[in-house]
């Protein structure tokens, strides 16, 4: 049993709180990512699970007993970290040994169980070379490598990827997926990286200034977001958002803005007030003459198989709209646009949370 | 020992002809120059270890011995009855340096051991759990700027009449520290350890946390991982360092001076017996005495020159 729970999880440094109160139960064999901007208290839960930093209130379970004061290498994680911390003076082969010469595990099994994680990172012929001689992509395996031979329950990641260049990191995705298929073991891993979150996740943890903003599995993240920093924090391009007001016209809900208004169709007049419209990208539709909003296109980036559309409507930013590429759209041009009304989410403008669910 | 003038940074370069042998060649002369005043006494003490006693003080001076003599070196070098005992005005005795010699080695080898131990774990401790609080690193460097003499009196009050008084009175057992090895050697040990400190700090600092993190998720203890990861990795730094100060209490006079003798005489306060002799100071065997201290050192530092280099480009730690 593998589960990890933390109840009221409290850090603070000094007079800084860097971990304002998690509450969070990661299941035995899951795949969970922490994602968030720097500083938003990701790393510092991750070494309160690993027992690298106490926790100053609160508590850590692992399986079914509270690890506060258990030391870090008796809670049966792995852990790979961002700068690797392979040990530069000892070969790959001692490197991935370590754990279990501290073990005092007989020799040959330890030569067995090596080559056997040597094999499964794919890095045998590396055996004998320093960490200094590995190539990014290798030294990164080797890493894995340390973290698998002593087969811990739990496995700790730190941005582990933040090292590679866009190719490998990919490459290397793919291949923590398939690890996490392999081992069954459970994930924990942090990154700042949204699309490393969005890929390998079977749930995300979205944090923000300490607190977890909302946990749930990427496609919900993405579509469903719980206020505007979880909706703002993922997709590229961003979600587009449109200040405005909820006012009730006659039976019905409306939405006002500067570029024009929409009918929400709802007849609950519930959250009347200042509000902001979320849209993403691909959620935004030009229409034929006539329907929708008015603007006029101030910029056009190609990607190949879409294209961005940058459309200046009258509001404080433009709207984005990835379109078809194969959509004849010039810098210039006045088109109109609208939304797909089923995508359409709203914030309060004050606390930026949803409303109108 | 070699000059530490650093090479001239190119920036003459469009000045014709003229400035391109000139400007190495005086850079060349300006070396040669500095390199031969260094050097000269060094040149002079071995010379001079080599001639007859009449050469000692010629004029003009014999720049090279006349007649090449290994007899000062006899002198130092016979086993004798006389033991320690020094000339009392003859250019003929012996003197025998070899109770001296392991003096020297036993104080500076053993208390420059132990002080590297000492101070390499205090440097771990100052480098990881802020030991001594924010400024230590640099305080503990202004404990060297205390004049040796300044403390050489109070610590001969203490070595002769408050220690072993004490000691007396508390356990009836009388501790000497004056003229016996652990006297001088817990001196030397104190006296150094600074120096480790600061050097060490340097090494240690440049140990990623991560690593020792790794170490301890792996179920490493604390000391395991001292040993397994961290020591390892500061190895050239330790020799750097073991070197600095062995010759740092090599070469120490003053407390010896002050401390020993005779039953504990290392080599500086031997070579110093030298000058008081009634009949005229004997250039020779003292001149074949300094030879002979210098030459461990630099035996020493020629087999150790790969640490020397490491040690020496601080930031050796590559990832």
């Amino acid at each position: 049993m593998s589960r990890i729970l933390l109840r009221d999880l409290v850090k603070t440094f000094g007079g800084l709180t860097a971990v304002a109160g998690v509450n969070l139960e990661v299941r035995d064999g899951e795949f969970v990512v922490f994602v968030g901007p720097s500083g938003c208290g990701k790393t510092t839960t991750l070494n309160m699970i690993s027992g690298l930093e106490t926790p100053t209130g609160g508590e850590v379970v692992i399986g079914d007993r509270v690890v506060n004061d258990v030391e870090p290498g008796e809670r049966d994680l792995g852990m790979v970290f961002q700068d690797l911390a392979l040990f530069p003076h000892m070969t790959v082969f001692e490197n991935i040994a370590f754990g279990l010469r501290v073990k005092r595990v007989a020799a040959d099994e330890i030569r067995r169980r090596v080559q056997e994680a040597a094999a499964t990172m794919r890095i045998a012929p590396l055996l004998d070379k320093k960490p200094a001689q590995c190539s990014g992509g290798e030294a990164q395996r080797v890493a894995l490598a340390r973290t698998i031979v002593t087969k811990p329950s739990v496995f700790l990641m730190d941005e582990p990827l933040s090292s590679l260049d866009a190719k490998l990191r990919v490459e290397m995705r793919t291949e923590l997926k398939r690890l996490h298929g392999t081992l069954r073991a459970t994930f924990v891993y942090v990154t700042h990286d949204q699309a490393e979150a969005m890929t390998m996740a079977d749930r995300i943890v979205v944090m923000d200034r300490g607190l977890v903003q909302q946990v749930g599995p990427p496609l919900t993240v993405y579509g469903d977001p719980a206020n505007r920093f979880v909706a703002g924090f993922f997709g590229v391009p961003a979600m587009n958002f449109i200040d405005g007001a909820l006012a009730v016209h006659g039976n019905t809900l409306r939405f006002d803005a500067a570029g024009g208004a929409l009918d929400l169709g709802r007849r609950e007049p519930a959250g009347a007030g200042a509000v902001t419209l979320g849209i993403r990208p691909e959620h935004v539709r030009l229409l034929p003459d006539g329907e929708g909003w008015p603007a006029a296109v101030s910029l056009i980036e190609p990607m190949g198989d879409e294209t961005l559309v940058f459309l200046d409507y009258g509001g404080r930013t433009s709207i984005v709209a990835k379109v078809d590429a194969e959509d004849k759209v010039a810098v210039g041009d006045q088109r109109r646009f609208g939304f797909r009304p089923d995508k359409l989410v709203f914030f309060d403008a004050a606390t930026g949370e949803r409303v109108l669910r | 020992m070699t000059a530490g003038v650093s090479p001239m940074p190119p920036t003459v370069r469009t000045r014709g002809r003229r400035a391109r042998w000139l400007f190495p060649g005086v850079r060349h002369a300006v070396l040669l120059a500095w390199s031969a005043f260094v050097l000269f006494p060094i040149f002079w003490m071995v010379s001079t270890s080599f001639k007859e006693s009449w050469e000692w003080v010629a004029w003009p001076p014999h720049w090279l011995p006349w007649e090449p003599t290994l007899y000062s070196y006899r002198q130092i070098f016979t086993f004798s009855e006389m033991g320690r005992d020094l000339a009392r005005g003859a250019t003929d005795q012996v003197f025998a340096i070899w109770g001296a010699v392991a003096d020297s080695l036993v104080v500076c080898a053993v208390s420059s051991l132990v002080s590297l131990l000492l101070g390499t774990f205090l440097a771990y401790s100052v480098s990881r759990f802020g030991v001594g609080g924010k400024n230590f690193r640099y305080a503990i460097l202004t404990i060297r700027m205390v004049p040796p003499i300044v403390i050489a009196i109070p610590i001969l009050i203490y070595y002769a009449i408050m220690i072993p008084h004490t000691t007396t009175l508390l356990f009836g057992a009388r501790l000497t520290l004056i003229d016996t090895y652990l006297g001088l050697g817990l001196l030397y040990t104190a006296t150094t350890l600074p120096f480790v400190i600061w050097m060490m700090l340097s090494f240690i600092d440049e140990v990623p946390y991560t690593l020792e993190h790794a170490a301890r998720l792996m179920g490493a203890g604390r000391l395991t991982t001292i040993r397994r990861v961290v020591l390892p990795l500061v190895a050239s730094g330790m020799v750097v360092t073991f070197l600095f100060i062995f010759i740092l209490n090599w070469s120490e006079f003053l407390l010896a001076l002050t401390l020993t003798h005779p039953k504990v005489t290392t080599l500086p306060v031997l070579l110093n017996k030298f000058q008081s002799a009634v009949e005229g100071r004997l250039y020779g065997p003292q001149a074949a005495i300094g030879t002979v201290i210098t030459v461990p050192v630099v035996v020493l530092g020629i087999l150790i020159q790969k640490h020397l280099v490491k040690g020496f480009s601080f930031g050796m730690i590559r990832k």
